[in-house]
């Protein structure tokens, strides 16, 4: 049993996922970790999957490839690492970023540049823009022993310096308006 | 990934709509702290608070940082002082009071309640001497607040006791007179008081609940209201079962964030949580009002024909909404008419749309009662009986909590204009229809038994 994580970026069109999966499953493999989006016409997609026979990486890269056209896809299969998916989150807490205002160059490196300075993880990011009016939202983890209050002040003032307003608030506030599980579920951490 | 617009909307309830935890309240039983003499008892019950609520504000605090919401009120809400004032005098009542406001004072809430009688069957000598010392108690403290209960289903009403707290809401108006009778707005006249209710001034812990326990009310008008107003933009010929609808969506939102609140208070208290309470209570603040929903909805005159369906709906959708969201729902959940917190509801009474007559007949589907009413400074008892009677009745007919909290407002005529300030608001001072007209049946005194509970027509 060998576990590979793989990612592909192709243009998008209707069947890619099916053509992605079907040449996995041909393979021997069984997918148990997916995301997928598209952004501007382009789609891309990170999946896990644990194969019932070991292969090389480049098997898995051409099988997928040949469900495409010739150079209309990008591949990458990497061994997938065990430690990565342990690293232990209980030193973590989740929270999610908002940012809105009028759109300008800069935003993303002014934020990531303060959010890499303070140790705290980008772990699903997305952004809409409405005419000039742009709406940032970032899922991210930061370590337990930061300042909220203070990490929230940074914020506001960083991006109030480019006349952008500033969230940062706990995930569960959203899951608990957002889904029907029980509190108390929520709160030990069930989904 | 989670939806992009839930998580936005959910930033606007709090970032636009005003929505909050409007009171966390830690409920604490003193019954273990009566004493042989006064000055030990009022230690003790200092001592206990103390010991329970050291921690709440600031628990309170760093949970408003985590999630971004504004928790408006920390509060205490303990068991009937009145269990502790048997065998005692008027002194020893003043001196408990102290140590109440006190206690509330070093543990930084803004209010504590459970200056509290249960008298709607009959009266203790410790219950007689607290309602004869609240014009003294309510008028020298700052933070305490009384609720006295004279009704219920089950035992009907004593009216004995109504005509006594009627001579003596007019004794506190008069003890208040520097403060237009503000005292008043510090007592809560109930029938069928709700032993877990965290919202003030009527909140106290009551007999059936744990010796400490954490309640929270969540409000949110303007979430509610701004939700109506995008229903009603997007389809602008939607039918009132779909306004209904989008309210009971909306109160599930809101209540879920009340639970999130209190279950982590309590948690990190060490204490049990008890009930969400998600009830509308407005601020006088514009985009915070309860009657700015019913104006979404249509009624373009509070209290025109029409406004009392209309509260009925709101009412209704609400506990719907709240049911669904938590089994942890207790309170009073549902909508207040704080006439004096709700700038839309004072405007109303100001321009004549709104009497008092149409108010009493929207609290038989509201939530609570008459509350925050300006009533003239030279109201007699007997009129004021008589409301609290007519309430009560409301209240003890439809199995549901009623109150009555009103102002006689000292040198005060109709039309004349009252500012509280804050949260207590401003408004209008207005009359009864037919003051004095109800003098010989008030007067006889005496108790209403307990209504049928089958042929229910």
């Amino acid at each position: 049993m060998k576990r590979h994580v793989i990612s592909v970026l192709a243009p998008d069109r209707v069947g890619i996922v099916k053509s992605i999966t079907t040449a996995i499953t041909n393979l021997g493999g069984n997918i148990d970790g997916m995301s997928q989006t598209v952004v501007h016409g382009y789609f891309t997609i990170i999946l896990t999957a644990t194969f019932n026979k070991t292969l090389i990486q480049d098997e898995i890269r051409e099988a997928i490839l040949a469900q495409f056209d010739e150079n209309d896809a990008s591949v990458i299969v990497r061994p997938f690492e065990e430690s990565l998916e342990t690293r232990c989150h209980e030193e973590h807490e989740r929270y999610i970023l908002t940012i809105t205002g009028k759109d300008r160059p800069g935003i993303l490196k002014t934020l990531t540049t303060y959010l890499y300075e303070s140790n705290i993880n980008i772990e699903d990011y997305y952004f809409t823009i409405q005419g000039e009016h742009v709406t940032h939202i970032g899922e991210i983890t930061i370590p337990r022993e930061l300042d909220i209050k203070q990490l929230q002040g940074e914020l506001q003032t960083l991006l109030s310096s480019i006349d952008l307003i500033a969230t940062l608030q706990h995930e569960n506030i959203f899951r608990a308006t957002s889904e029907i599980y029980s509190i108390r579920q929520l709160l030990k951490g069930k989904s | 990934m989670r939806r992009i617009d839930d998580i936005l909307n959910t930033v606007r309830m709090f970032e636009e709509e005003n929505l909050d935890v409007r009171t966390v309240t830690m409920g604490i039983n003193i019954d273990e702290c009566s004493c042989e003499n006064i000055e030990r008892t009022s230690l003790s019950v200092y001592k206990k608070i103390l010991s329970c609520a050291r921690d709440l504000v600031s628990v309170c605090n760093n949970l408003t940082t985590k999630y971004g919401i504004p928790i408006i009120n920390k509060r205490l809400a303990i068991s009937p002082a009145s269990r502790l004032l048997e065998g005692r005098n008027e002194a020893d009542a003043i001196h408990l009071a102290h140590a109440l406001d006190r206690a509330a004072a070093d543990v930084h809430v803004d209010l504590i309640g459970g200056f509290t009688a249960l008298v709607h069957k009959g009266m203790t000598d410790g219950e007689a001497l607290l309602i004869r010392s609240l014009p003294n108690v309510l008028a020298k403290t700052q933070r305490l607040c009384s609720s006295i209960n004279v009704g219920t289903t089950k035992a009907g009403m004593n009216v004995d006791a109504i005509r006594i707290v009627s001579d003596t809401i007019l004794e506190i108006a008069q003890a208040t007179k520097d403060k237009n009778g503000f005292g008043c707005a510090k007592l809560v006249v109930f029938t069928n008081i709700p032993e877990d209710n965290p919202f003030m001034a009527g909140a106290f812990l009551g007999a059936g609940e744990a010796s400490c326990v954490i309640n929270v009310g969540v409000s949110g008008p303007g979430v509610v209201k701004r939700a109506v107003e995008r229903l009603i933009k997007d389809s602008p010929d939607v039918t009132l079962d779909e306004i209904a609808e989008e309210i009971k969506h909306t109160a599930f939102r809101v209540t879920r964030t009340g639970e999130l609140i209190g279950r982590e208070v309590a948690t990190k208290l060490g204490v049990q949580f008890g009930v969400l309470d998600l009830s509308l209570a407005p601020t006088p603040k514009v985009g915070d009002s309860v009657g700015e929903i019913y104006q979404a909805m249509g009624i373009e005159k509070i209290g025109a024909p029409g406004t009392t369906a209309a509260v009925a709906l709101l009412n209704d959708a609400v506990k719907k909404g709240g049911i669904f969201a938590s089994s942890s729902v207790g309170g009073l959940s549902g909508a207040f008419l704080p006439v004096m917190e709700d700038h839309a509801l004072a405007e109303a009474v100001k321009n004549g749309s709104l009497t008092l007559e149409k108010l009493e007949a929207m609290t038989a589907v509201c939530s609570v009662g008459l509350d925050m009413f300006l009533l003239p400074g030279d109201v007699d008892a007997s009129t004021l009986c008589g409301i609290i009677m007519d309430e009560a009745a409301i209240g003890i007919a439809n199995n549901k909590t009623t109150a009555v909290r009103v102002i006689p407002v000292p040198g005060k005529k109709e039309g004349e204009y009252v500012d509280f300030g804050g949260l207590f608001g401003a408004g209008t001072v207005t009359n009864v229809v037919s003051p004095d007209g109800s003098k010989a049946f008030t007067q006889r005194g005496g108790h209403i038994p307990a209504p049928i509970n089958s042929l229910k027509n």
